[in-house]
């Protein structure tokens, strides 16, 4: 019972993990991605740094992919 | 939260708009204009970000006319494209700092029935960036009389101010036009931030009209009275009493009592009693200008800020580039036409 309890809640912490960080990132791309499409219509030499720049808050949801790893595998 | 949705919104046009501004000519290339010939200058134009333009209009005008005209309609396209690329408040905000040249194309329209201009005079003088498009100009200036001018802009915010017109002379209705573009825009200023920075400007902005405003009619020697009427209200340093005060004394007084605000000290070095010509201070004036537009537009860079610091940096090239070829043209000094630019 215990431990269907603790698994639970280690699911419940790897799905927090990945869930809050892909907000989080998707807060941070709507205006990066905005302004690298604004970047873009006026010179399309943009598009790699608009691109790269755009998928840097990604990095955070790797992160929150990680946590949730060595939840659901480590413990 | 509202402002978590705002944000894309201007980091949209921001983007945009800076990418704009880097496309402008940069203040080192105007000494180089100025070292250049009128076909060198129109040929240097003519290769720039107007290139498309002067094609358009190359097989109807030529030589400084087609640059005069290049300029104008490049300069209303720019400021249309930014109401086509923005939506909801900074849509609201740019169109409501654009009704300024919905207010110089009425008056165009207006002054040139008044004088009996021909139709295609009055179009080359409008600069379609407002909410009035070209189309809608184009119709204005076939109407018959300031009547009929008046009776077609029923739809728009201007016209209980046109109704009052009694024939004569228009100053009196040109005047109330510009305090209520002024006042609409002071309204629709919000309370975030940036629109404060936003609101701050345009005091500053109706300061520096006031000013030019005073320095002219004080320069002429005209009344109390009628200054007192023409000034806008609303200004940042200059409120209703300071204006009412400048308005009662005398071009000398007016000169000696500027210490005490801020501006002064843009225009300290070109003031003085025995001053003939006031184009140093009103070009002092219009730098101070650009640069608090371009210095405020870095405190909150998601905001109408930018927009505004290129809507007014566009304003100035293309009025630099006029002054660089029509001083070219009537042959004048290398010095003089250097004091008129903006910079």
């Amino acid at each position: 019972m215990v431990a269907a309890e603790a698994a639970g809640f280690i699911a419940l912490g790897a799905g927090i993990a990945v869930g809050l960080t892909g907000l989080g990132a998707g807060i941070g791309e709507q205006s990066i991605g905005a302004a690298a499409i604004g970047a873009m219509a006026e010179d399309p030499k943009f598009f790699g740094k608009g691109l790269l720049m755009t998928v840097i808050p990604e990095s955070i949801v790797i992160f929150g992919l990680v946590v949730a790893l060595i939840l659901l595998f480590v413990f | 939260m509202c402002g978590l949705f705002k944000t894309p919104a201007y980091a949209y046009i921001t983007a945009r708009v800076r990418a704009r501004k880097r496309k402008l000519i940069p203040k080192e290339t105007y000494p180089k204009l100025l070292n250049m010939q009128l076909p060198e200058i129109i040929r240097f134009i003519e290769e720039s970000e107007y290139k498309k333009d002067v094609d358009e209009l190359s097989a109807k005008f030529k030589s400084i006319d087609l640059l005069e005209h290049a300029l104008g309609r490049s300069l209303g396209a720019s400021y249309r494209k930014l109401m086509d690329i923005s939506r909801g408040e900074v849509n609201y905000l740019i169109t409501e700092y654009m009704r300024r040249w919905d207010v110089w194309n009425i008056k165009t329209v207006l002054r040139g029935k008044y004088y009996g201009a021909s139709e295609e005079e009055i179009l080359n003088c409008v600069v379609s960036a407002g909410e009035l498009h070209y189309p809608e100009l184009e119709l204005m200036a076939k109407k018959e009389s300031i009547g009929d001018v008046i009776a077609s802009l029923e739809h728009t915010p201007y016209y209980p101010v046109l109704t009052k017109y009694e024939g004569g002379m228009l100053n009196k209705i040109e005047d109330e036009l510009d305090s209520l573009s002024y006042t609409r825009l002071l309204d629709a200023v919000g309370g975030s931030p940036g629109e404060k920075f936003f609101l701050k400007f345009i005091q500053t902005e109706i300061d520096i009209k006031n000013l030019k405003m005073l320095f002219r009619l004080k320069k002429a020697g005209v009344e109390r009275e009628y200054v007192q009427n023409i000034l806008i209200t609303g200004g940042l340093e200059l409120k209703e009493s300071d204006l009412t005060r400048l308005s009662g004394l005398s071009f000398s007084e007016l000169v000696h009592s500027l210490d005490g605000y801020s501006y002064w000290r843009s225009i300290s070095d070109v003031v003085s009693d025995q001053m003939t010509t006031l184009m140093d201070v009103d070009t002092k004036l219009d730098a101070h200008l650009m640069n608090y537009a371009s210095q405020i537009s870095h405190y909150y860079p998601l905001s109408i800020l930018p927009v505004l610091d290129y809507v007014l940096s566009k304003k100035i090239e293309v009025d630099n580039l006029r002054v660089i070829a029509r001083g070219k043209e009537l042959k004048l000094a290398d010095e003089i036409i250097r004091s008129h630019l903006v910079m």
